[in-house]
């Protein structure tokens, strides 16, 4: 089969009236969340999670990644009118999209964003149609040392690409790895670190940790900063940008659109990246470059681009390998097992019209994203004026609910307490918590990949180096450790990552 | 001896706290060997690990000046673990409605600004919110009233 069938196929399934309706629902209680201050995407999916349950996997998965781009978009919106970014991506959208909102274009700037994130959207979908199949092809002849070495990479760049102390990233990746292994042991039937409890003899609850990090622990933290925000008053103007708006930002969405797609694939922050990397290349080639940070359109329109490409490549991993790039598509693959399917290479062949249709309503969900929100603006710029005394009790409480219909198991929700005050630490501890969850969604599978690579090379750890595929991931690795530790490279990164 | 970045050093009593907890556990797991491994191979490798990566940042934290941590304001995240826990005890004895409306109300006192009407009014619209949505048109297995 080759793409254009494989498409066809995708669009036959995302295609059905059912899965539309799936698709629409998922890009609007996305956005609807997203645009929530202080919600960002990883919430938004965890909250919403539970809607997914009772449907087929498809449909669920359709569901999840609308909500996943909404939710994306979303904080796009909050980002300029608001001067608060719903999510670390779109920080750097607040830089010109707010000035853009401040001088009365707020219009425009919401416009240019939705433009931009569709074309990225489309652009990204076909590339991920493109590359996933010969991926995953190659991903079929891993053996478990080659798993095992390209999880160590994954991990490793997580932790490179995560902001602040890369020692401390690491003992969080280690920690996540520590907690995932929490449950019976598959291999011996021993169950560990359940402490007495007999609510992890499963494990911890994924649904549970990351709601705890992501969505409590948040608000506990947001219940310190100012408490009311201005949103931006008055009319949004004209949405629909300019002609000569549209031509002055072309180069800017083509530009952060290849970036963000080449980004979005490395694990961590790769959407957060491919915002921070447009916006500097616009602003190093812009002729003239004042304009930046003042309401400059491609300020907004790079960036935008350049997260939402990112945010659609960053399925390919999950798609193709089974790895999580970001907690978000780690959400994802908590989806998957919750409908009994496995993440993987196999998943493109065993369940081709799984694997297609998503994508496909990829597109789809994209184009509702322009549809839906340009008409509808004026509608989320309400939502934005919910004041949070109201939000945060409901955010709590959609959390309760969410983590308790998972295993209707009350357990989970006090897991989900305890984790909540661990997760509060680490934000001021300045710990990150995505390399934490990364560690926890790969912490059975990295053990398992390590005893049969083990157990067929005989307790002989050369194995991982020997084998040529495994090898070049564990330098990869390296190289990356090495260049974090530089310190000239070091000192450039920091202030990339101030700027 | 002074510590002269807060942030780190308390990282690394974390790390190590966690390391020797998990540690602890893990030595009634049989270790194995590299070939055979056990259950207790992999937690004892990535505790002793963790464990190195605490003491790291520990003495590094008594040499290299960094940064002092911010004002820790527990009372909020106090009242909302209580709200969650609430909520969790209240689920299978006392039905969701009851439940959503205690956590609701426990949870708002986490903010200065919570209005006791407002509150109110809030908690009814969720708890009718999440009975049309949840149970009746999603149809997730969650028990709506007391159980008897």
């Amino acid at each position: 089969m080759d793409v254009l069938s494989n498409l066809a196929l995708g669009f036959g399934i995302a295609l059905t009236l059912e899965n539309i309706a799936y698709c629409f629902v998922g890009v609007l209680l996305g956005t609807l969340v997203g645009v929530l201050p202080g919600i960002g995407p990883v919430t938004t999916v965890a909250m919403l999670l539970p809607i997914s349950f009772t449907l087929p996997p498809v449909s669920a998965l359709i569901l999840l990644a609308g909500i996943y781009y909404g939710a994306q978009y979303g904080g796009s919106t909050t980002a300029i009118l608001v001067n608060i970014p719903g999510e670390a991506s779109s920080v750097v959208t607040t830089i010109d999209g707010h000035q853009m909102a401040l001088q009365g274009r707020a219009g425009p700037a919401l416009g240019i964003a939705a433009i931009g994130s569709f074309f990225a959207g489309c652009a990204a979908t076909l590339l991920i149609a493109l590359a996933a199949p010969p991926l995953a092809a190659v991903a079929l002849q891993f053996g478990p040392a080659e798993y095992f070495s390209l999880m160590v990479c994954g991990l490793i760049a997580a932790v490179v690409l995560a902001r602040g102390s890369v020692v401390k990233a690491v003992g969080m990746v280690i920690l996540g790895l520590l907690l995932g292994l929490a449950g019976t042991d598959v291999n011996s039937g021993i169950r560990r670190f359940d402490f007495g409890f007999q609510g992890l003899a499963d494990g911890i609850e994924f649904v549970a940790l990351s709601m705890a990090i992501y969505g409590i622990a948040e608000v506990a933290h947001n219940l310190e900063q100012k408490s009311e925000t201005a949103v931006v008053a008055g009319a949004i103007g004209r949405v629909w940008p300019t002609s000569a708006d549209i031509r002055h930002c072309l180069p800017a969405i083509l530009r952060g659109t290849a970036l963000g797609s080449l980004l979005g694939v490395l694990p961590g922050g790769g959407a957060l990246l491919a915002a921070f990397g447009a916006y500097s290349l616009e602003k190093r080639i812009a002729k003239p470059p004042r304009t930046f940070g003042h309401g400059d359109i491609r300020g907004v329109a790079a960036p935008e681009s350049a997260n939402n490409a990112g945010a659609q490549t960053s399925f390919i991993p999950m798609l193709t390998l089974g790895l999580p790039s970001n907690p978000t598509m780690a959400m994802m693959i908590g989806a998957m097992m919750i409908h009994g399917i496995a993440p993987g290479p196999r998943v493109m062949t065993d369940r081709p019209e799984l694997f297609w249709g998503v994508v496909a309503s990829m597109w789809i969900g994209n184009l509702m994203l322009v549809v839906l929100n340009l008409p509808l603006v004026g509608i989320w710029v309400r939502f934005l004026r919910i004041p949070y005394r109201l939000l945060f009790p409901s955010i709590v409480v959609f959390c309760c609910i969410g983590t308790y219909t998972i295993n209707s198991n009350v357990f989970d929700v006090f897991v989900m307490a305890f984790f909540a005050i661990f997760g509060y630490l680490c934000l001021k501890l300045d710990c990150e918590p995505a390399p934490l969850i990364l560690g926890f969604v790969l912490g059975p599978m990295m053990e398992e990949n390590l005893r049969r690579a083990l157990l067929i090379s005989r307790g002989d750890a050369s194995v991982f180096v020997s084998e040529p595929i495994s090898l070049a991931f564990l330098i990869v690795a390296a190289a990356l450790l090495v260049v974090v530790a530089a310190p000239a490279i070091r000192a450039a990164r920091e202030r990339a990552m101030r700027e | 001896m002074n510590i002269r970045a807060p942030k780190d050093f308390w990282t690394g009593i974390m790390f190590i706290a966690f390391a020797a907890v998990a540690m602890l556990a893990a030595r009634g797991y049989s270790l194995g060997s590299a070939g055979r491994m056990g259950p207790g191979y992999f937690p004892m490798l990535l505790g002793a690990a963790l464990g190195l990566l605490g003491v790291i940042l520990v003495a590094r934290s008594l040499v290299i000046e960094g940064e002092t941590i911010g004002r820790l304001r527990l009372m909020p995240l106090i009242v909302i673990a209580l709200g969650v826990c609430l909520f969790g005890i209240a689920i299978e004895r006392l039905g969701l409605l009851v439940a959503l409306i205690a956590a609701t109300g426990v949870t708002a006192f986490a903010s200065r600004d919570s209005r006791p009407l407002e509150v109110a009014a809030l908690a009814l619209v969720l708890a009718g919110f999440a009975t049309a949505v949840f149970v009746y048109a999603l149809r997730l297995p969650l028990p709506l009233w007391p159980a008897l």
